[in-house]
């Protein structure tokens, strides 16, 4: 119950909201619980013929419905104020605490993850606390009142009610461990299913074109009759239970009827205390059976908790220092012996000290000159890319733009100084203006059309009626993947920063778009410090500076020329590249 | 209501296999219903009796015999009714997780004969919800709800019934508040309806905005978007507050109404048996009995009405999920053509004949494609993005038809050659390399599921991808699962490529992947495509230069045209687009 602690400050905004729905569960509680025992004082009037107790008792009763139904609905309305209050507040405080991450947080926790614990963890979180609000207090008057009463109307039998409860919970708990197992195995089960089914919708063509599909069915089956013998089990556990139960709840009403029967002449108002007792009983065996299920709640919702716990206690592990100035960086990037690993890296098949994605890098690049970067796959290009933009924090060395510590600046003058276009084009839901927006809110149409211009993305956008204003649809995908890429590079654009990085982000496009969008960049922002991450040399031939990557080290840097002197891995990328070309 | 009505049929069709079971629930269920109104009445009876007995006491001629009686028989009447639930639940259980598996096997096998268009244009997460949130809300309502239904329908029939047997003036008091209490919970439950679908809607959107949001971090935090999308947030978390408010209220309060009503209605009750009592109509022994025995009706006969809400929205979820699966099971079949012709290899080619196609029925994206590709020949297709060229791949493995024109086999239409056949006689290698669980060895295999470990073997090797498969610490026998991180894209590729060459097939289509792979591994995968290409029969959808000069005859695919055709020399003796094309790759200076 540590994680229950996050929700301690929430509540204190619900305060009065709590405190009302409590005194009105209570007050609810104790209108159910007292209504047997009225029931059985009259039906004691009714047997000593005192009328006026019959009537005075029949008025409390009408009152008592009444109240249970006032109390009752203000209980649901504040439970549903507190739930629904706290919910949301801390849902907020996570989104806000993930957004003030590090992209390596989030990374680490993914993203998927992360959607899941705002939606289905909260949800998980709302159940236990609209149980806490309406029903656990309402809960522990019934079973605790239920039972006292249950004794004190016959204090003679009292052993009767405790073997029940005893009986009850014991077999409950039991019953409880083995279907727990059962679900585990149900669980992975499920997992399974919802696995293979998603393999052979992503891989449909392949199944349809090695005709697997009938093999595909056969395995599936098997998976789906061993979820299938789960269910059984299960079910067979629950079909069990509620009969037990009730059985022994019947079995102890009927032997305590016998033995008042038996002491009848002894204790002749005993009579009035059958109906009352068979009540309190069932009252007692429901409650229990329910709080069993609030339990289960709880459990579930506790491991919700934890969850949500585990981002809030996250410290972002990138800080950026808010009593720096915001105004903009220069345009130099420097670096220092940068030395990078992912965090959580511990990829197995390396040997130690060999996972380093960036080792020991050291360049300079002054305001305006175009930087091209080039290397094999996994050769760390686009990691560098990101330490400009400070995604991650290197290990070793230090990073300088505009002749500031990267650890030193502000995070919106840093925002300010460096637009990142990244490789994979992502766009939001919206429109395209509010797209290309992002990068600077107060841009004015005409310089979203100088980018999508730049960007060789306003001869499609001109097509729509609606040009700028045309939307963008969930997962954008009234785009194709070149479009995107166009549209995502005019975002980088629109920015008009110092710095620019472009990480891969033609590679959907033709080439003669590409070298179109080239010659803009060179032509028109020859102020800009632009850095080109490519896998073609010929991306990159007219750039200022080339740095070449070899697995995470810089192995050289220079221009086209002087690296097709100096540099055997420039030479070798070249040839290779040259060669697919069918020769010059 | 046709929904509706669609839903029910499905549930008849997959229940109807297990009548036998269902008509031993029912049978049951009345009886345990019965019992279980029964069983009360002797408990009344019982009081009764003590209460007589008492009385009798003064006169000496008192006897116990007939509470005992009336006790035993309680007893024997809740025993059976729990023992009647017990064997009804446990035939019920299997009954509904078998047909459930009916129902979840069956999709499955609906899929695996679907046309492809439907699964390109729904989404994954959607159909994959079919077997996850559907069939267990089929599941729950089935175990929980209907069962509930039925055994609350009979009790709460069987309760009136007893009731008016009993005592007909208590009978009319009993149920004299029902219509009043009915129209007050259906329109609750009304109102709730609306607010929870309201609530999954807004769900749905704030679900919607966080996954965009994280997945597009980078852009977030790179413009320095966070402040604004924390703001954004709290927009769609207040809406869900909001909706979520009215919701959990509206479907709240309906327990707490239910419960004082039950509790008015007892009053009443009591006060119609009082004054029966007090004006003499009965004696006070009958009387105090029957007050017990209609205290206990009132409640049972008020359970199916606090249920209704949780019942309601559990049928709810079921009758939606069963719709969406009704809808599923409706779809299209792939014609497999059981009676068509069966093809053993290709002897002379391949041809599209005036091809016109469209994914869309008013957008057509090939307007009258000829090209023939013969036996040994390796055509390449080039192309700007959205020419086509993954379009006609679709079109010879009838992924999809052709709107008019043709495609034939050696002069065959491949609609009139049996599915399977043509499908065996045809290999693909995609774009994006598809991998599934099990091991490296399976799924070398796929195509072939008998083959020898040294066939496996043989086609790893061909595909250059043995070697790398050996390092790794369990071989071919590495695990292979949806992280499968193991595997760079280039290893995939090489993968699915030996996974073609295993089968062997006699006509080869090749969509090669435009996926950025460095040059060393580019160099493998070039290597593996030749030699899958060697000695075939191939389709190439290129994109590499190299994979263009080695093919037999380029075919260059312009907005739905083939616009030119002919050798490499040829077409750039043309200087038309192929030049264009060409030259514009060697932009070199």
């Amino acid at each position: 119950m540590q994680a229950f602690k996050i929700l301690v400050p929430h509540f204190k905004h619900y305060k009065k909201d709590i405190f009302a729905a409590l005194v009105a569960i209570i007050v609810s509680a104790f209108a159910t619980l007292y209504q047997p025992k009225l029931l059985e004082n009259i039906q004691r009037a009714i047997m000593l013929d005192q009328k006026d107790i019959v009537v005075r008792d029949g008025v409390i009763l009408v009152v008592l419905g009444i109240v249970a139904i006032i109390s009752g609905i203000f209980n649901v309305y504040y439970a549903a104020r507190v739930t629904q209050g706290v919910t949301s507040d801390l849902r907020e405080e996570t989104y806000a605490k993930i957004q003030s991450f590090s992209f390596g947080n989030i990374e680490k926790f993914s993203a998927g993850s992360l959607t899941t614990r705002l939606i289905n963890d909260m949800n998980q979180i709302m159940n236990m606390l609209m149980q806490l609000f309406m029903q656990l207090l309402r809960m522990t008057i019934l079973i605790v009142g239920s039972f006292i009463f249950c004794i004190v109307i016959i204090p003679r039998f009292w052993w009767a009610t405790v073997v029940m409860v005893i009986l009850i919970i014991g077999f409950g708990i039991y019953a409880l461990k083995q279907m727990n197992s059962l679900f585990d195995k149900f669980q992975k089960t499920m997992d399974k299913i919802s696995g293979r089914a998603q393999e052979t919708l992503q891989g449909v063509r392949v199944v349809k074109s090695f005709n697997q599909g009938p093999q595909e069915i056969k395995e599936f089956n098997q998976t789906s009759d061993r979820l299938n013998n789960y269910n059984i089990v299960i079910g067979y556990w629950f079909s069990t239970i509620m009969p037990a139960f009730q059985l022994i709840a019947y079995l102890v009403i009927t032997l305590v009827v016998y033995l008042i029967g038996q002491g009848i002449v002894a204790h002749p108002t005993d009579v009035a205390v059958v109906s009352p007792f068979f009540n309190y009983i069932l009252t007692l065996l429901w409650t229990i059976m329910i709080a069993g299920m609030t339990m289960m709640q709880f459990a579930r919702g506790n491991i919700s908790l934890g969850r949500i716990k585990e981002i809030l206690d996250t410290e972002p592990d990138v800080k950026f220092n808010e009593n720096a100035p915001t105004d903009v960086l220069g345009g130099s990037v420097e670096f220092d012996h940068v030395s990078f690993t992912y965090p959580d890296g511990d990829d197995e098949t390396l040997p130690d000290g060999d996972d380093e994605t960036l080792k020991d890098i050291s360049f300079k690049i002054k305001p305006g000159q175009m930087v091209g970067i080039v290397g094999a796959t996994g050769s760390g290009k686009s990691t560098l890319a990101q330490l400009i933009a400070r995604l991650y924090d290197p290990n070793k060395g230090e990073i300088k733009i505009g002749g500031h510590n990267l650890k030193d600046v502000n995070e919106t003058a840093l925002r300010k100084t460096v637009a990142f276009v990244l490789q994979r084009a992502i766009l939001f839901s919206g429109t395209i203006a509010s797209n290309l927006c992002q990068g600077n809110s107060r841009a004015k149409l005409h310089e979203l059309q100088r980018a999508a211009n730049m960007a060789q993305a306003s001869e499609f956008i001109e097509r729509y009626n609606d040009s700028f204003d045309h939307e963008v649809e969930e997962r954008s995908s009234n785009f194709s993947g070149g479009q995107k890429q166009r549209l995502s590079i005019a975002r980088g654009l629109v920015a008009k920063t110092p710095i620019l990085i472009l990480d891969d982000s033609t590679s959907a496009l033709d080439a003669e778009s590409e070298k179109k969008v080239q010659q803009a960049l060179e032509h028109e922002l020859p102020d800009t410090t632009t850095f080109i991450i490519a896998q073609k040399i010929v991306s990159v031939v007219h750039a200022d500076i080339i740095l070449v990557l070899d697995d995470g080290k810089l192995v050289a840097q220079g221009t086209h020329e002087e690296l097709l002197k100096t540099s055997p891995v420039y030479q070798e990328i070249f040839k290779t590249q040259k060669g697919k070309r069918g020769g010059k | 209501m046709s929904d509706t009505r669609k839903a029910i049929r499905y549930f008849i069709k997959y229940l109807k296999p297990y009548k036998k079971g269902i008509a031993i629930v029912i049978i049951l269920s009345l009886l345990s219903s019965g019992a279980q109104v029964i069983a009360p009445t002797f408990l009344g009876c019982a009081v009764t009796d003590l209460t007589k007995y008492l009385s009798d006491l003064k006169k000496g001629t008192a006897s116990l015999n007939t509470f005992y009686s009336a006790l035993w028989s309680m007893l024997l009447f809740y025993v059976l009714s729990q023992v009647a639930i017990f064997i009804a639940w446990m035939v019920m259980s299997k009954f509904n997780a078998d047909s459930t598996n009916d129902m979840r096997e069956n999709l499955f096998a609906k899929f695996q004969r679907m046309l492809v268009r439907y699964f390109d244009t729904h989404q994954d997460g959607k159909l994959l919800s079919l077997f996850t949130s559907d069939l267990d809300n089929i599941f729950n309502a089935m175990n929980n709800a209907i069962f509930e239904i039925i055994s609350q329908g009979i009790m709460f029939i069987g309760t009136i019934v007893i009731m008016f047997m009993v005592n007909q003036q208590l009978a009319w008091t009993t149920i004299a508040t029902t219509p009043l209490i009915l129209i007050v919970s259906v329109l609750i439950m009304k109102k709730a309806r609306i607010y929870l679908d309201k609530q999954q809607d807004e769900i749905g959107d704030l679900n919607g905005y966080i996954t965009e949001q994280i997945n597009g971090e980078k852009i977030v935090i790179t413009n320095d978007l966070r402040k604004e999308s924390v703001e954004n947030f709290k927009t769609y978390n207040n809406r869900v507050r909001n909706a979520m408010f009215k919701g959990q209220f509206y479907s709240g309060i309906l327990f707490p109404l239910m419960n004082g009503l039950n509790l008015l209605n007892l009053a009443i009750v009591i006060a119609m048996g009082a004054w029966m009592i007090i004006s003499g109509q009965v004696s006070q022994a009958i009387g105090l009995g029957l007050i017990v025995t209609f205290v206990e009706y009132s409640q049972t006969y008020f359970q199916p009405l606090t249920q209704i809400t949780s019942i309601y929205s559990m049928i709810q979820l079921a009758l939606t999920g069963a719709r969406r699966l009704a809808t599923v099971e409706e779809q299209k079949d792939e014609d497999a053509v059981p009676n068509g012709k069966k093809i053993h290899g290709l002897q002379k080619a391949v041809k599209l004949e005036n091809v016109h196609f469209g994914y869309d029925e008013n957008k057509e994206i090939l307007h009258g494609i000829n090209i023939s590709v013969n036996k040994g020949q390796s055509v390449a297709v080039v192309g700007p993005t959205g020419s086509g060229k993954t379009t006609i791949m679709n079109l010879i493995n009838r992924f999809y038809d052709v709107n008019s024109g043709k495609i034939t086999f050696d002069g065959t239409d491949v609609r009139d050659i049996q599915l399977e056949s043509l499908r065996n006689n045809v290999g693909i290698v995609l774009q994006d390399s598809v991998l599934f669980t099990g091991t490296i060895a399976d799924n070398i295999r796929y195509g072939k599921p008998n083959a020898s470990m040294d066939e496996v073997i043989s086609a790893a090797k061909q595909a250059d991808i043995h070697e790398f498969i050996e390092s790794l610490p369990d071989g071919y026998e590495t695990q292979v699962n949806d992280a499968s991180s193991v595997f760079s894209t280039g290893q995939k590729q090489l993968i699915s490529i030996a996974r073609t060459i295993l089968t062997n097939p006699d006509f080869l289509i090749l969509d090669e992947a435009t996926s950025n792979v460095d040059t060393v591994t580019e160099e493998k995968i070039q290597k593996a495509m030749d030699a899958v290409i060697a000695g075939r029969t191939s389709f190439v959808i290129a994109h590499r230069l190299k994979t263009i000069l080695n093919s037999d005859k380029i075919v260059v695919l312009k907005d739905g045209n083939v616009i030119e055709s002919g050798s490499h020399e040829e077409l750039l003796k043309e200087k038309g687009f192929y030049y264009k094309l060409y030259t514009d790759q060697m932009a070199f200076d």
